[in-house]
Parts: C-alpha cells; sequence; structure tokens
C-alpha cells in the first residue's frame, strides 16, 4: 500500500518526525508515579478487597443461586 | 512521461529510505529514557491476594454470536449486539431484556451507550453507526427511530461516545477514525495514519479526553489528538493484528490485546512499551481487554474461550477464568468496578465478579 501513496508515506515522514521531537519522560520517573497511582487506587478496588465483597451487588448474599 | 514516471519511483524509494532512518531514529530517542524495568520496580510491592471471581449472571437471548457490549453509566444495564443483526437492552441484575431491535445489517461489530442512558449506537457490516433514543416506553417501535450517524466506505468495528451524547467516534475498516456530530450527522474530524482495517478504539479518561488511541491490522496502535486529527504517538510492537487497545484508568498508558497472543502495555509519557503479558501456553489470540478499577488487574478476554487476569505491575498471570463455550468477543468492566461482563460466540453474555 505504502509503495504506490506518495502524499499518505510524505504524511508518515511528517508524522515520524514530529514523534523524535516530542517531549517524552524518563521510565525511572514514569513508572513510580504509576505505581504510586495503582497503590493509592488498590484499597477501593472491588476486584482486591474482600470485605467490600459484601457491599458487592452482584454477589449473592444466599447459599442457593437460581440460574 | 516516462520521466515523470521515474521521478514518481525516485521520491517513493528516498521516502520509503527516510521513513526507515526516521524509525530508527525513533527507536534509539526511546531507548534512551529505559532506565529501569516495571517488574524490577515492582518487586517489593506485595502480590495480589487470592483471587475468587465467578459468574454471577448469564444472560441468554442472543440467537447468534455476540459481538460487542457497552455498559451504561448506571452500572446495571447494558447493549449488546449480534452476528444476527440483533441489538438488545438488558438489566443485566435482573437478566431481563429491556429493548431489543433489528439493524438492517448482519455482523454488528460496534454498539455503545450513551453517557446519559438515553440512547445507543450500533454499526457494523452497513459501513455506518446508527443512534437509536431509548424511552421508557418498553412497547416503543426502535427500529423506526433510527437515526444513521456515522458513514464509512467498509465496516464500522467499533465506535464510543465521547463526554456526551453529542458525539461518537468510530474506527473503521477503511482504515481510519472519525469524530462525528449525532445532531447533524456531520463528520467533525478525520483520522489518518493507519494502514490497515482499524479494529479498536479507546477514548482517554476524563484528564485526558482530547485523546484518544486506536488499534488495527497493520499491527500498531497509536495515540491521536482529537481536535487536531494528528497521530501524536505510534507503538509498533506488537507480530499480529492489534484487536483491542484500552486507556489504563489513570490516562498515562494503555494496554493492547492482539493475535499474536499477547497483551501489551505502554508508557504514554515513557512513549514506549513496558510490558508484555503472555506465557508458552497461551497460543490464542486476545480479543478484548479491559483494567480493573484502581489498574492494578487486567482481564483478557481470548480466542481459547478463557479470561486471563493478569498482574499489571508483576507481568504474572493471576487467574484463568472458563465458562463460556467459544471465543470471548468483548470484555468491559463495569463503571463502578465490582464486575465485569463477557461477550462471547457461544450467544451468551456472563457478568463476572
Amino acid at each position: 500500500m505504502d509503495e504506490l501513496d506518495v502524499p499518505l508515506m510524505q504524511m508518515h515522514v511528517a508524522g515520524l518526525k514530529q514523534q523524535i521531537d516530542t517531549p517524552r519522560e524518563k521510565l525511572s520517573v514514569t513508572l513510580p508515579e504509576l505505581i504510586k497511582w495503582i497503590e493509592e487506587t488498590m484499597p477501593k478496588d472491588p476486584f482486591l478487597n474482600d470485605d467490600l465483597l459484601r457491599n458487592n451487588p452482584w454477589v449473592e448474599t444466599s447459599k442457593c443461586v437460581l440460574l | 512521461m516516462a520521466c515523470q514516471g521515474l521521478e514518481q519511483g525516485e521520491t517513493v524509494a528516498t521516502l520509503k529510505k527516510e521513513t526507515e532512518a526516521l524509525k530508527t531514529k525513533l527507536e534509539t530517542e526511546r531507548a534512551k529514557l529505559q532506565d529501569v524495568e516495571l517488574n524490577t520496580l515492582a518487586e517489593k510491592i506485595e502480590p495480589v491476594g487470592q483471587l475468587n471471581i465467578k459468574t454471577r449472571r448469564i444472560l441468554k437471548g442472543h440467537g447468534n454470536k455476540v459481538l460487542c457490549v457497552d455498559w451504561c453509566t448506571d452500572k446495571r444495564r447494558m447493549v449488546s449486539s449480534s452476528q444476527d443483526g440483533k441489538v438488545i437492552v438488558w438489566d443485566a441484575y435482573t437478566t431481563n431484556k429491556e429493548h431489543a431491535v433489528t439493524m438492517p445489517c448482519t455482523w454488528v461489530m460496534a454498539c455503545a451507550y450513551a453517557p446519559s442512558g438515553c440512547a445507543i449506537a450500533a454499526g457494523g457490516l452497513d459501513n455506518k453507526l446508527s443512534v437509536y433514543p431509548l424511552s421508557l416506553d418498553k412497547n416503543e417501535n426502535l427500529a423506526s427511530k433510527r437515526k444513521p450517524v456515522a458513514m464509512h466506505t467498509n465496516y464500522v468495528s467499533h465506535c464510543t461516545f465521547t463526554l456526551s451524547d453529542m458525539q461518537v467516534l468510530t474506527s473503521s475498516g477503511d482504515g481510519t477514525c472519525a469524530l462525528w456530530d449525532v445532531e447533524s450527522a456531520q463528520l467533525l474530524q478525520s483520522f489518518h495514519s493507519h494502514t490497515a482495517d482499524v479494529l479498536s478504539l479507546d477514548m482517554g479518561p476524563a484528564e485526558t479526553s482530547n485523546t484518544f488511541v486506536s488499534g488495527g491490522c497493520d499491527m500498531k496502535a497509536k495515540l491521536w489528538d482529537m481536535r487536531s486529527g494528528q497521530n501524536v504517538q505510534s507503538f509498533e510492537t506488537h507480530q499480529s493484528d492489534v484487536n483491542c487497545v484500552k486507556f489504563y484508568p489513570s490516562g498515562d498508558a494503555f494496554a493492547t490485546g492482539s493475535d499474536d497472543a499477547t497483551c501489551r502495555f505502554y508508557d504514554l509519557r515513557a512513549d514506549r512499551e513496558v510490558a508484555v503479558f503472555s506465557k508458552d501456553s497461551v497460543i490464542f489470540g486476545a480479543n478484548s481487554v479491559d483494567f480493573s478499577q484502581s489498574g492494578r488487574l487486567l482481564f483478557a478476554g481470548y480466542n481459547d474461550y478463557t479470561v486471563n487476569v493478569w498482574d499489571v505491575l508483576k507481568g504474572t498471570r493471576l487467574n484463568i477464568l472458563y465458562g463460556h463455550e467459544n471465543r470471548i468477543s468483548s470484555l468491559r468492566m463495569a463503571p463502578d468496578g465490582t464486575s465485569f461482563c463477557t461477550a462471547s460466540w457461544d450467544n451468551t453474555l456472563r457478568v463476572w465478579a
């Protein structure tokens, strides 16, 4: 597809040049922030906290279930 | 004429060389920032405890493969679409069907619930996306209220409403994504860069709501600026079609599921792939992925009928969920994070919690 379409290829080249110039941050900065974000929101995550399970509307409170 | 052709040929060859050189330079720039690995940093974090996830509801009613599902913001309703053209709105708590409409085409691959809960959108092989307003009247003829909004030159693979009911984003087999105004059915912005069918898209969460990410058959995942139509970042690490893309809840990262049997995690600020979720025993393509509310868990639905639960930080698989009797086509976390729903080619939907 690329071979025939010169305008599309020119657009790709322009896009790549822009991407190279995009400011990016080091992983040693972004990853710890990501981990911190997860650790802060984990206590409220219904899948990770069994005690929240009691309030989970999908979980049956009785022993028998009719599917 | 002949020398014009030669000029064209030279331009193509020089452009190709330039593209390759720029791609190498981009990789070098990206590699400069790789000073730590995610799983090394995650070693000191507590492992996730035992997960007890089971099927809580089975929604039966579709007569054919269910291709797509979307939750309503009220956390109990959902809309699903199937191969035979039927779109059904369910109350998932009671498993009752609230509305049903038959589309004028088969393979309705895309469906979405409007943020207000008052409309749904669906599209597929008809190359269009139609919006249906919902009302409380159960006996209404939904099909007569159909409003065609989007028009592509190939099938519509995915759709989503933006922050309001007024605009929809679509991705299509014609290789483009597009933003449409629902009221006037006008094309507001078109996004060109993929060189093959675009299979999936996802809008950023509220904080990054003018960007969206898309994935396609050209094995690339791309980040777009909705206002300018520019492809801001592009990631090409998958080895086969990217079936699904999903933003991370914080908006700084996204995950992809692909036919190469891996799911990958990309950091947008560092502009690179930071994790690959794969196992030698996982050989079937992943069709749909979604994160848990905190982003610690990644749920992925595969062609081998299972859902794999991955620990995003440590890169390990925590659980395999069995239940469906055919491939999983779509997987969506509920808006409040209490459950997730899977849609499958076995004609059913399952809600897990």
